[in-house]
C-alpha cells in the first residue's frame, strides 16, 4: 500500500510540474518567438513614441552555421511606451517579441534631446536586454538609420551589429557604448552617459570648415567621406548630461575620449611636419599607448584640477623621397611635435566636455572623490555642477621609434 | 546521542553554507547600504569582531564538552526552558530558509519561468530538499562538500572575470558615510556572519570535538574573506548599485561576463550553481531543525518530520503577498532576527550557564572550607 501511494504521489507530482512549467516553456520556445535584432525609438507626429523593430528570420541560419544573406524585416508602430509597442507588435505578428538577441538600440536625435530616462530605465528593467547591447543616437530618424544599416562584409545583420564597433580599439574613431554603461552613468554621481553617434550620409564632407587640424578626421556621422554599399555611419560620440543629449563629438574628439578612458590599443594621427622643408607637410604616425593613462585630481581653491599623463610610442607610416627616420634627432623632433599636438587636441577635447557640455563622460569624478573623506562631503561638493569649473593639465610623452620597413630614402 | 557524525572539513563546510548562501541574494547590497564606500574597512572590522565572538562562543561551549546549546539550556533552565530555546532555533532555521527560498524563486521566475507561478517553483525545491533531508545530516554534509566549493568558485570567477570592469577608485571617499556609520552603525553588518549560529549545535555532531576551535576560527575568517570579494565586486563595478536596487546584485554582475564572441551569457551557469547551493542550504536547515526537535521531544525516528518541516517552509515561503514584502523580510528583518538569535540569545544562554556552572563548582568548595573551620 505504501509503495502504491509513493508511486501515486510521484505521478501526481510529475503531472503538476508538467502543467505548471509548460507555460513558461511554451512562451520561451523558439518557434513562438520573434527575435528582434535591433530596436529604434523615434518621436512620432502625435508626440508618442514610434518604435521600429528589426527582426531576423531565425530559419535563415542553417544547421551548419553558414547562412544565406536575407533581408531583415522592419516593423514600426506608434505607442505611448516601449512596452505597449511590444504588446501591440505581439498582437500584429502573432508571436512574442523577444529582445534577448537585440544587439542595438537606436534613439533619434530628437528624442535624445528631449531626454530618454524612462526608455533607458524600462529597457534596463527588461531581463531579456543584455547590458552589452550597443546604444546609438542617430542624427536622422532611428527608422531611417536602421533601414540603411546593411551588413556589407557579413551575412548576418546580427553579426554586423556585434562587430561594427570593433574597430574602435585600433582607430579610436567610434566607441563601444552599451546600454549597461549608459544606465550606470545615468545613475552614477561621478559620470555622465554617452552613446555612439550614428547617421546616414546626407552631407558632403567638403562642406566642413572650422577644423582644428587640416588633416585629422573631424567628421561626424552624417558626413560621409567613403562611398560604398553601406550608407550608415557610426563615428563620433553623442554626449549626454543626465538623460539629455547636449552635444556631439567628432572622430578626433572621440579618439581623445578613448585615450583618456584607456580604451584604445592603437590609433593613427596626422601631425604637422616639424620640418616643413620636407616634401610632405603632414606625417601619419601609428601610436600605441606604452602605459595606461594616469589621472590625478585635486581641488585647488575650490576648483577641480585634473592632471592627465599619457605615454605613447609611435611608428611613422608616411614616407617620401629624401626622408631619414634613422636619425635620432629627427625622431626626437618628431616626438616633441607629436606630444604637443596630442596635448593640444586632448586639452581642447577636455575643455569642450567641461565648458561646453558640462558632462563628465570620462568618469573623472571618481578621481576627485579621494579628496573627500565622506560621501556627504562629496555630495555637498556637487561634482556634476563643478565639472565645468575644472582645469586640466595634459602631459603627453611620446617616443617615435622609427618608421616601418623603410627608414631612409 | 547523534549517530551520524561529521568530520572537521564537513563541519567547516556546513557552517560556511549557512554563512555564505545569503550572499547570493541581497546581502552584499544590504551590507553596502549602511556604509557605502567604506564597506571594505567595515567588513574587515566586523570580521575581526566576528572572530572574537566565535572564539568567545567556543570558550563558553568548551566547558560543556560535547553538549550543544539545547543541552546547555536544559542545564540552565530545565526541560521547559530547553523546549522554548529549541523551538526558537527551529523557527529561526525554518523561517530563514523560507525567506531565502521565496526570494530566490522570485528571481528564477523573473529570469526563466515568467509564466509559471512562484508556488510551483518553491514546491519543486521543497520536494527536492525533503527527499535529500531524509538521507541524514551526515549525507547532507557530504553533498555540501561538493556544493560549497562551487559557490566559492562562482564568486571568485565573477570577481576575476569582471576585473576589467572594475574602478578601484570607487573605494573613495574612504570613510563612506562617516566614522560613526562605518564603525558603530556598521556593526549591524555582523548579521552577515549567520553561520555562527551553527556553532551552537556543532559539538555533538563532530567526530573530533577537539577541532572545534579550528572550525570556529577558520569558518569566520573564510566567511569574512568571501564577503570581501562579494562586496568588492559590487563596489568596484557598480557604484550606481548604491542608488539602485537590483533583484540579485551578484546575478546582475554575471550578465557582464563575456569572453569574446564565443563565451557569452554565462549567467545560466551561475544560476545553476546557486540552485544547488540553495537546495543544500535548506537541506542543512531542515536537518538541523529535525535534530533539535529530536532533542526537545525525545522522538526516536525524526525522519517522519521531514515532510512537516518541508510543508512549514513551503507555507511560510508563500505567505508574503508580493516580492516587496519578502525582500523586506529577507533584507531587513532577517539581520535583526539573526542578531537576536545568533548573538544575543545564544551567547546570553552560554554566559548564564557558565556562571551557573562556576557557581556550582565553587559552592561545594566553600562548604568544605566552612566545615574545616568549624
Amino acid at each position: 500500500m505504501t509503495s502504491f501511494l509513493k508511486k501515486f504521489f510521484i505521478v501526481i507530482a510529475i503531472i503538476i510540474f508538467l502543467i505548471a512549467f509548460s507555460a513558461s516553456y511554451k512562451s520561451s520556445n523558439i518557434g513562438n518567438l520573434a527575435l528582434v535584432v535591433a530596436m529604434g525609438i523615434d518621436v512620432s507626429d502625435t508626440n508618442k513614441l514610434n518604435i521600429t523593430f528589426q527582426f531576423t528570420n531565425a530559419s535563415s541560419v542553417s544547421e551548419t552555421g553558414s547562412s544565406e544573406k536575407t533581408e531583415p524585416t522592419l516593423f514600426s508602430i506608434d505607442a505611448p511606451s516601449i512596452n505597449s509597442a511590444i504588446n501591440l507588435m505581439n498582437t500584429n505578428i502573432g508571436k512574442e517579441v523577444n529582445l534577448s538577441h537585440c544587439k542595438l538600440i537606436v534613439f533619434s536625435e530628437a528624442l535624445a534631446s528631449r531626454g530618454i530616462q524612462e526608455e533607458i530605465f524600462t529597457l534596463s528593467n527588461n531581463p531579456d536586454i543584455r547590458p552589452s547591447t550597443n546604444i546609438v543616437v542617430s542624427k536622422c530618424t532611428a527608422k531611417t538609420y536602421m533601414k540603411n544599416s546593411k551588413p556589407t562584409l557579413e551575412n548576418l545583420i546580427t553579426k554586423y551589429y556585434e562587430v561594427f564597433v570593433n574597430s574602435s580599439e585600433f582607430t579610436g574613431y567610434n566607441s563601444n557604448a552599451t546600454i549597461g554603461d549608459f544606465f550606470y552613468s545615468m545613475t552614477c554621481d561621478a559620470c555622465e552617459p554617452y552613446a555612439i553617434l550614428g547617421g546616414i550620409s546626407t552631407q558632403d564632407s567638403s562642406s566642413l570648415s572650422n577644423s582644428s587640424s587640416p588633416k585629422d578626421s573631424i567628421l561626424e556621422s552624417n558626413f560621409k567621406p567613403a562611398s560604398g554599399q553601406n550608407i550608415s555611419e557610426n563615428t563620433g560620440l553623442a554626449v549626454f548630461k543626465g538623460v539629455t543629449l547636449v552635444g556631439e563629438l567628432n572622430e578626433i574628439e572621440n579618439l581623445c575620449f578613448m585615450i583618456v578612458d584607456n580604451k584604445v590599443d592603437g590609433f593613427l594621427i596626422s601631425i604637422p611636419n616639424p620640418n616643413s622643408r620636407e616634401s610632405i607637410s603632414f606625417i601619419d604616425i601609428y601610436m600605441t599607448p606604452v602605459l595606461s593613462t594616469k589621472i590625478d585630481a585635486k581641488i585647488v581653491n575650490g576648483s577641480p584640477f585634473i592632471t592627465i599623463n599619457c605615454n605613447f610610442s609611435g611608428r611613422v607610416y608616411s614616407m617620401d623621397e629624401n626622408l631619414n627616420y634613422s636619425d635620432s634627432n629627427a625622431l626626437s623632433q618628431l616626438s616633441n611635435s607629436c606630444s604637443s599636438y596630442l596635448e593640444s587636441i586632448l586639452s581642447d577635447y577636455l575643455y569642450k566636455t567641461s565648458k561646453d557640455f558640462n558632462s563628465d563622460i570620462n568618469k573623472l569624478g571618481k578621481y576627485i572623490r579621494k579628496n573627500f573623506s565622506t560621501e556627504g562631503e562629496y555630495k555637498d561638493y556637487n561634482w556634476s555642477d563643478k565639472y565645468k569649473e575644472t582645469f586640466f593639465d595634459v602631459n603627453v610623452d611620446t617616443s617615435i621609434k622609427s618608421s616601418f620597413l623603410l627608414t631612409r630614402t | 546521542m547523534i549517530k551520524s557524525k561529521i568530520n572537521t572539513v564537513e563541519a567547516i563546510m556546513v557552517v560556511l553554507i549557512i554563512s555564505l548562501t545569503p550572499s547570493i541574494l541581497s546581502l552584499p547590497k544590504n551590507l553596502i547600504d549602511t556604509t557605502r564606500s567604506s564597506i571594505l574597512i567595515n567588513i574587515i572590522y566586523v570580521t575581526i569582531i566576528a572572530v572574537a565572538i566565535a572564539i568567545l562562543i567556543y570558550k563558553l561551549l568548551k566547558n560543556f564538552s560535547s553538549s550543544d546549546i539545547i543541552d546547555v539550556s536544559e542545564y540552565l533552565g530545565g526541560k521547559y526552558f530547553k523546549s522554548i530555546i529549541g523551538t526558537i532555533f527551529i523557527i529561526y532555521f525554518l523561517v530563514s530558509s523560507s525567506w531565502f527560498l521565496r526570494n530566490f524563486c522570485e528571481c528564477l521566475k523573473i529570469v526563466y519561468y515568467p509564466m509559471t507561478s512562484v508556488v510551483f517553483i518553491i514546491f519543486a525545491f521543497i520536494i527536492t530538499t525533503c527527499l535529500s533531508s531524509k538521507l541524514g545530516f551526515s549525507t547532507a554534509a557530504k553533498v555540501n562538500i561538493i556544493v560549497l566549493p562551487l559557490l566559492i568558485f562562482s564568486v571568485l570567477f565573477i570577481f576575476f572575470a569582471n576585473i576589467r570592469n572594475f574602478s578601484f577608485e570607487n573605494i573613495f571617499p574612504i570613510l563612506g558615510e562617516g566614522v560613526f556609520n562605518t564603525f558603530v552603525t556598521g556593526l549591524g553588518n555582523l548579521g552577515a556572519f549567520t553561520g555562527i549560529v551553527i556553532l551552537y549545535f556543532l559539538p555533538p555532531f563532530l567526530k573530533r570535538p577537539e577541532d572545534m576551535k579550528k572550525i570556529t576560527i577558520t569558518t569566520t575568517i573564510i566567511a569574512g574573506i568571501y564577503l570581501l570579494f562579494c562586496v568588492s565586486i559590487i563596489l568596484f563595478m557598480f557604484r550606481f548599485l548604491l542608488n539602485v536596487d537590483e533583484v540579485m546584485p551578484l546575478y546582475y554582475t554575471t550578465r557582464y561576463i563575456e569572453f569574446g564572441d564565443f563565451f557569452q551569457r554565462l549567467e545560466s551557469f551561475f544560476l545553476f550553481i546557486w540552485i544547488l547551493v540553495i537546495a543544500s542550504f535548506i537541506t542543512i536547515n531542515i536537518r538541523l531543525s529535525m535534530e533539535i526537535m529530536k532533542k526537545i521531544t525525545n522522538i526516536q525516528n525524526v525522519n517522519s518530520l521531514v515532510y512537516s518541516f518541508g510543508l512549514i517552509i513551503f507555507a511560510i515561503s508563500i505567505f508574503p503577498k508580493d516580492y516587496a514584502v519578502s525582500k523586506f523580510l529577507e533584507s531587513t528583518i532577517y539581520s535583526y532576527w539573526t542578531f537576536g538569535v545568533s548573538f544575543a540569545l545564544g551567547i546570553g544562554i552560554l554566559i548564564l550557564a557558565n556562571f551557573k556552572k562556576r557557581r556550582s563548582n565553587h559552592l561545594p568548595k566553600q562548604k568544605e572550607v566552612l566545615e574545616t573551620n568549624d
